[in-house]
């Protein structure tokens, strides 16, 4: 049996990450709250957008827009956007995205010879590396609160670039958030735009259907305007989604990590009672036998 | 009684105001549009400029950044890539702005809509600066 002293010392060190793990679980419990509330506020933002585009469809407009084109079937050029985060200490998070993310590549290289990855996040990019898989483009600026302007700047240029014909198709890896039980990695074809609408988005009602809408300046113009709209706000979900789901991802492991640091701690506190009253029992022996000789 | 509008401003990030008011005035594409309780169904696509929402005789102006606006039943919703009270509209970056896109290349279509747009997105921040 070890000597008491060094489980004690082994014990206060666990407390001490307990500790840590602990405060880990709050600060990302606090982020996720707010990572939440500005995924709401998208999901807000593109609710109306699709409303918008429902009113002008009822009003007999044609959705017709260059981002929309139908994809060819073998797409000569693609790229691939995979989200991940900066930081590690969140379970499988990163390693779920990666691993779908090079199941994708290997799909999608049979068919298509030029893919160009481009990866967010410092995680992503070293698992990339050390599978000698050299990025395009690497992003560490997004962190956990991707701010709206930087990712427009992320999607303009691939609408340049997709209009350009210099890419016929943009997917995208993430983490989807459904709920606060579930996130998935999933991987999203963005470019081309399959539908301006959130599919899944939940209906709040349906605008008045059968009214008159005055169109300023003109539909057209509009929707020169809304179909990008609608692709920057859908990239933005993605990375508010990894976002929320990277907190909820760290929130549970820590959680997991303290409640092991608690079970540890309960082992190595018993084996130190124990220790100790051995290490006692053993001296009172040693004084008994000591007495026993002198008296004999 | 007239019934007031509901001025509803959103970005991507965060809901900018949620307000009732007077009279809304817009900054479209081709120029400025004044709202009134009662206005006819609309859906309009914005420039870069001010929304001036105005209750009772006190008058508020934002900052927009393109964008779009739907207008039924009394509610205005503006939908842009940015709003920020004209306060906070940061006169030094948009004029360097300003500097950098007058430098921007002018040789393909596309190439000059895009140096029209920035230095109309500049000028629009200058002036709402000026206003503050």
């Amino acid at each position: 049996m070890p000597k008491a002293r060094t489980l004690d010392k082994r014990r206060a060190s666990i407390r001490n990450i307990r500790k840590i793990t602990r405060t880990m679980e709050l600060i990302a419990n606090g982020r996720f709250r707010k990572a939440l509330d500005r995924a709401t506020a998208a999901t807000g933002y593109a609710w109306r957008l699709a409303q918008l585009v429902a009113t002008l469809v009822e009003s007999g407009t044609t959705v017709r827009h260059p981002l929309l084109a139908a994809t060819p079937t073998t797409p000569r050029s693609c790229a691939l956007l995979v989200l991940t985060a900066n930081r590690g200490m969140c379970g499988g998070f990163n390693a779920g995205v990666i691993r779908l993310a090079l199941e994708h590549y290997t799909q999608l290289s049979w068919r298509c010879p030029q893919i160009a990855v481009d990866v967010s996040g410092k995680r992503g990019i070293a698992a990339l590396k050390q599978r000698n898989l050299a990025p395009a483009q690497t992003f560490t600026q997004f962190e956990d609160r991707p701010a709206y302007h930087a990712v427009q700047t992320l999607a303009d240029d691939y609408m340049g670039r997709f209009l350009r014909g210099e890419i016929q198709r943009l997917d995208v890896v993430y983490t989807r958030y459904f709920s606060s039980t579930r996130q998935e990695a999933v991987v999203e074809t963005l470019l081309p735009l399959a539908s301006l609408g959130e599919s899944d988005a939940p209906d709040h009602g349906t605008s008045p259907a059968g009214t008159l809408v005055e169109v300023l300046p003109s539909a057209d113009s509009i929707l020169e305007e809304v179909v990008p709209a609608c692709f920057r706000i859908r990239l933005f979900k993605c990375f508010l989604d990894a976002a929320a789901s990277e907190h909820i991802a760290r929130m549970v492991a820590m959680k997991a990590a303290t409640e092991n640091a608690d079970e540890i701690i309960r082992h190595l506190s018993m084996t130190y009672n124990r220790a100790r009253q051995a290490q006692i029992t053993g001296e009172i022996m040693e004084i008994i036998g000591g007495v026993e000789a002198l008296q004999s | 009684m007239i019934p007031r509008l509901t001025c509803i401003l959103v970005t991507p990030e965060h809901t900018v105001v949620e307000a009732e008011a007077d009279f809304v005035a817009l900054p479209l594409d081709d120029g400025e549009l004044g709202v009134a309780p009662r206005r006819a169904p609309l859906i309009g696509r914005l420039g870069f400029g001010q929304v001036r929402v105005r209750v009772g005789r006190k008058e508020t102006r934002y900052y927009v950044d393109a964008g779009f606006v739907q207008i039924a039943d009394n509610v205005v919703y503006v939908l842009t890539n940015r709003a920020l009270p004209v306060e906070a509209v940061n006169r030094a970056a948009a004029e360097q702005q300003l500097e950098a896109a007058r430098k921007l290349p002018l040789v393909t279509p596309q190439q000059e809509s895009a140096r029209d747009r920035a230095l109309r997105q500049a000028r629009a921040q200058l002036h709402a600066a000026r206003r503050a």
